[in-house]
C-alpha cells in the first residue's frame, strides 16, 4: 500500500513536470509546426546555466533562476532565428528543418559534455523539506513542481485566451496562411513562442536540478516525453498535452511496480503506439 | 485605344501593369494588366490552373513576382508585405476556409482587424458586420469550424471587412458551396459594395452566378489575359464558349 502511495505520487510529481516540459514544447511545435528536437539541450543548457550562475558565480538561487530563464529563451529565439527561419525562408520541406533540429540537438549535448563534463550537477545551497504520507514520502521541491505547473499553465492559458498576441498565436497555429492574410507578422509571433516555450523549459530545468541533479543527457528524455505528450495529447492543444503529461508520468509510475526502471522510455512509447493507433488525432481534437 | 465616355470613370484603386509569376521555375501568370477602378466590381474569369489565384495572391503580396508593378491608389505596393497591405486598406478572403476553424466566430472577427488598434472602433466595426450578415451575431460565441459552409464564407468575408478596406479581393467565394447559398453569397458581395461603395475584385469559375452582379470582366486564359471588358458580351453562350 504504502508503494502504492509513493508511486502515485511520483506520478503526480513527474506529471508536473512533464506538464512544464509538454507545455512549452507545445507552444513551439503547436504554432511554428517546427519539430524542434533541439527544445531538449535548451532545456539542458538553460537547467547547466541555472546551476552555474548559482554555484559557480554564486548568485541566490531566485537571482540564478530569472536570469538563466531569460537566458533560455535568448537561446531558444537564437534556434529559431539562426538555424530554422533561413530554412523556412527557402522554403525548404520540413524533413530538412527537421534534420537541421536533430543537428543541433546533437551538437549542443556535445557542448555541454565537453563545457560541464559528464559528471552529475547539484546544488546544495537550497534546503528543502521531506513531507511523510505514511511511509510515502515528498520533498517542498516536488510541490513547488506543481506550483509551477498549475501558475505556468493558468498564466499561458490566460495569455492565449485574452491577450491581443495570444489570440493571434492561436490564429497562427490553426491557419498560418490565413494569419498571414489577416496582417499578423509571423517570424514576430515564432520569435515569441520560442522564448515563451523555452523559458517554460527552463522553468522545468530549475526544479530538476534541485530535485534530481543534472547530466548532459537530460535533453533527450525530456524533448522525448513532451514530444509524445504533445502527440498523445493532440497537437495544437496546450489542454490535451497537460493532460496526457500527467497520463504518461502516472502509467511510466505505476508501471515501476512491476516493471524494472530501465523500461521508462518503452512504456511512454507503448502509451504512444496505442494512441496512434486508437485515437490518431489525440486526446482533444481540434475543431 | 481611344474611349469616349459620358460619365466621369471612377479612379483606379488597384493598377496592375505587366505581371508576371509563378511558382519556382513554373511562369503560371504572363504580363497581365488589370485594373480595379474605385466602387466597381470586378470579376475575373477562367478555367482551372488559368492562374486567377496566382494573379490575385501576387497582388496581395503573398506571391513574389517575377516581373511588374502593382500600385494601390497611385502608390507603387510591388513586394510590399501583406501586413503593410492590409493596414492599407486591401482584403484578401481566400480559397476555401478563410477562417480559423478552432477559434469563435467573434474572435475571428477581431481577428480580422488585427492590424487596427482603437478598440472602440474594432467594435463599431464589429457591430456593422454582423448588421450585414446577421447570422454572424446570432453564432458569435459559436466554434467557427461548426458552421455551415456558406456560414463559414460569410464570416470569411466579414473578417476581411473588419479592417474596412478600400477593396476587397475574393478567391471563388463559391467553391464548395450548393447552388442557392452561391446566390446568397454573390448577393452578399453586391449589398457590400453597394453600401460600403468598396471595389471588389473576385475571382470565379461560376460564370452564371458572378456575371450578373460584375460591372467589369478579365478572362485568363494560361495565364494571359484574353478578354477585358463589360460583362453584358460574355452572356451570348456562342461567345463565351470561344473564350473558353
Amino acid at each position: 500500500m504504502d508503494l502504492l502511495i509513493q508511486l502515485t505520487l511520483n506520478g503526480l510529481f513527474n506529471g508536473a513536470h512533464f506538464a512544464l516540459l509538454a507545455m512549452g514544447f507545445a507552444l513551439i511545435f503547436g504554432t511554428t509546426g517546427v519539430v524542434h528536437f533541439a527544445y531538449g539541450p535548451v532545456y539542458a543548457v538553460g537547467a547547466y546555466a541555472i546551476w552555474a550562475l548559482a554555484v559557480l558565480v554564486g548568485l541566490p538561487f531566485w537571482a540564478a533562476v530569472l536570469l538563466g530563464v531569460a537566458l533560455t529563451a535568448a537561446l531558444g529565439v537564437g534556434c529559431y532565428l539562426f538555424i530554422y527561419r533561413p530554412f523556412e525562408i527557402s522554403g525548404s520541406p520540413p524533413f530538412v528543418v527537421l534534420v537541421a533540429s536533430l543537428g543541433l540537438f546533437i551538437v549542443m549535448k556535445n557542448l555541454i559534455g565537453i563545457v560541464f563534463g559528464t559528471g552529475v550537477k547539484t546544488v546544495d545551497s537550497v534546503a528543502y523539506d521531506v513531507h511523510f504520507v505514511g511511509n510515502a514520502f515528498f520533498t517542498t521541491v516536488q510541490l513547488g513542481q506543481v506550483a509551477a505547473a498549475l501558475l505556468v499553465g493558468c498564466g499561458i492559458a490566460l495569455f492565449l485566451r485574452a491577450s491581443r498576441y495570444g489570440k493571434a498565436i492561436r490564429a497562427m497555429a490553426d491557419n498560418r496562411e490565413m494569419a498571414t492574410v489577416i496582417g499578423i507578422d509571423t517570424t514576430r509571433l515564432s520569435i515569441l513562442v520560442f522564448a515563451l516555450g523555452s523559458a517554460v523549459s527552463a522553468v522545468a530545468g530549475s526544479l530538476v536540478l534541485l530535485r534530481d541533479g543534472l547530466n548532459p543527457n537530460m535533453g533527450f528524455g525530456a524533448v522525448f516525453v513532451a514530444f509524445v505528450a504533445v502527440i498523445v495529447g493532440g497537437v495544437g492543444s496546450l489542454r490535451g498535452a497537460v493532460i496526457a503529461a500527467f497520463l504518461l508520468a502516472f502509467v511510466q509510475s505505476l508501471g515501476m511496480w512491476q516493471i524494472p526502471t530501465e523500461w521508462q522510455n518503452t512504456i511512454v512509447f507503448v502509451v504512444l503506439f496505442g494512441f496512434l493507433l486508437a485515437r490518431p488525432s489525440g486526446i482533444v481534437r481540434r475543431a | 485605344m481611344t474611349e469616349i465616355h459620358t460619365m466621369p470613370i471612377a479612379e483606379p484603386v488597384l493598377e496592375v501593369r505587366g505581371l508576371s509569376a509563378g511558382y519556382g521555375k513554373r511562369a503560371v501568370v504572363h504580363e497581365v494588366d488589370l485594373t480595379v477602378r474605385a466602387g466597381e466590381i470586378r470579376v475575373l474569369l477562367g478555367h482551372n490552373g488559368a492562374g486567377k489565384t496566382t494573379l490575385v495572391r501576387t497582388v496581395f503580396g503573398l506571391l513574389r513576382p517575377t516581373s511588374g508593378t502593382v500600385r494601390y491608389r497611385g502608390e507603387d505596393i510591388t513586394r510590399r508585405r501583406c501586413a503593410d497591405n492590409v493596414k492599407a486598406g486591401i482584403a484578401l478572403v481566400p480559397q476555401g476556409h478563410g477562417i480559423f476553424r478552432s477559434l469563435t466566430v467573434r474572435e475571428n472577427l477581431e481577428l480580422g482587424a488585427y492590424t487596427a488598434q482603437d478598440p472602440a472602433e474594432i467594435r463599431v466595426n464589429r457591430d456593422a458586420v454582423m448588421d450585414l450578415f446577421p447570422i454572424l451575431r446570432e453564432r458569435a460565441g459559436q466554434i467557427a469550424g461548426t458552421m455551415s459552409g456558406g456560414q463559414q464564407q460569410m464570416l470569411a468575408m466579414g473578417m476581411a471587412l473588419m479592417h474596412r478596406p478600400d477593396v476587397m479581393i475574393l478567391d471563388e467565394p463559391s467553391i464548395g458551396l450548393a447552388p442557392n447559398l452561391v446566390q446568397r453569397v454573390m448577393e452578399a458581395i453586391a449589398e457590400v459594395n453597394r453600401t460600403l461603395r468598396m471595389a471588389v475584385l473576385m475571382v470565379e469559375q461560376n460564370v452564371v452566378h458572378a456575371l450578373p452582379i460584375a460591372q467589369s470582366v478579365t478572362v485568363l486564359r494560361t495565364g494571359r489575359k484574353i478578354y477585358e471588358g463589360p460583362p453584358e458580351p460574355l452572356g451570348d453562350r456562342q461567345y463565351l464558349m470561344t473564350l473558353f
